[in-house]
């Protein structure tokens, strides 16, 4: 699983975040995720949850937002939603981004 | 108490970016060729690694790092043929990461090609970039006909995607030609090769594709 190495690496950041504000409490956390990076959100939600345990991050809401990857055809234009590598007109398909893992903000109770 | 919103703008994946990167730049200014050898469990990827030593034994230098929950079989198989190999246990994770190679890679400044043999499935090691040139894909026919359709995502970004035990296709019922058109369709631009390394099948396809590869070194 994978989404271990996600929720230890957001959690280091947030801590990281935590500390420098004073933090008491981390309440949310909103993200921004490439559609095509495999990831399971559930499983990260739950990795989290487990690793933050007895820290201030403990129970913290992790929203995310779905980022679409931009997949159009390289020499009729027609765009995509889903991954494809040559078009029906035989041009090649490109695919940009949709590999992002972005923390984006995190809402923390200070005294 | 009250409460504070920060912008974070934080690359979570910055970390292995950073050391993916440190990695490259050592391979490249010591001309090496490192390849991310990558696929299902017993696809074949350890016996391809053993088959292309034998093969440029005294003509290719090579090296090999095999990635592992538990490395040390595959490091054993690898270290019989006279080569400098390492193994990377990754205990509980299921693929390598470019911290784990960091800690190994300045042991391989010297070979021509360094195979790094990832831990075999065809879903976690997808997004963690070790700072190699290139990413080979195996699988196998015995996977079924459709484990190509069923994981785009590894395949997209393959630059050699190998499909072996050819020769029990038609024991097992798979439709090879299924495999090559799905590879094909999600990646017209990789090199695709049938290949069943125990008949000696697709073998010599491979090993040109890699000499053509450490011809065109540094460019």
């Amino acid at each position: 699983m994978h989404e271990l190495s996600y929720a230890q690496a957001l959690l280091e950041e947030i801590l990281r975040l935590a500390e420098e504000n004073n933090a008491k409490r981390v309440v949310k956390i909103h993200l921004r995720i490439g559609e095509l990076l495999l990831i399971n959100p559930e499983q990260l939600k739950f990795c989290f949850s487990a690793i933050s345990r007895g820290t201030v991050a403990e129970g913290a809401e992790i929203e995310i937002e779905f980022i679409k990857p931009e997949i159009v055809c390289t020499k009729c234009g027609r765009r995509f939603d889903e991954v494809i590598g040559i078009c029906d007109c035989g041009g090649i398909v490109s695919i940009n981004g949709g590999k992002d893992f972005l923390l984006k903000k995190v809402e923390m109770e200070v005294e | 108490m009250h409460r504070i919103e920060i912008e974070a703008e934080h690359d979570v994946l910055s970390l292995n970016k950073r050391l993916a990167k440190e990695n490259r730049e050592f391979l490249s200014k010591h001309g090496v060729i490192a390849i991310n050898v990558m696929g299902a469990i017993g696809s074949g990827k350890t016996l391809l690694i053993e088959k292309t030593v034998e093969a440029l034994k005294g003509e290719v230098k090579i090296g090999a790092i095999l990635g592992d929950v538990i490395a040390k079989e595959d490091y054993e198989r690898v270290v019989k043929h006279g080569i400098k190999a390492e193994p990377l246990n990754t205990g509980k994770e299921c693929h390598l990461d470019a911290h784990l190679v960091h800690h190994v890679i300045e042991k391989f400044g010297d070979v021509d090609v360094l195979f790094i043999e990832n831990v075999g499935n065809l879903i976690c090691p997808v997004d963690f970039d070790l700072g190699e040139k290139y990413r080979v894909v195996m699988v196998s026919v015995t996977e079924g006909d459709d484990v190509v359709s069923k994981h785009p995502e590894i395949f997209r970004l393959a630059d050699v995607i190998i499909i072996n035990k050819v020769a029990l296709a038609e024991a097992v019922e798979a439709d090879v030609d299924k495999m090559v058109e799905d590879a094909r369709k999600l990646n017209p631009k990789a090199k695709i090769i049938k290949m069943d390394l125990k008949k000696e099948i697709g073998f010599e396809e491979w090993l040109e594709w890699l000499k053509c590869a450490l011809r065109s070194r540094g460019e």
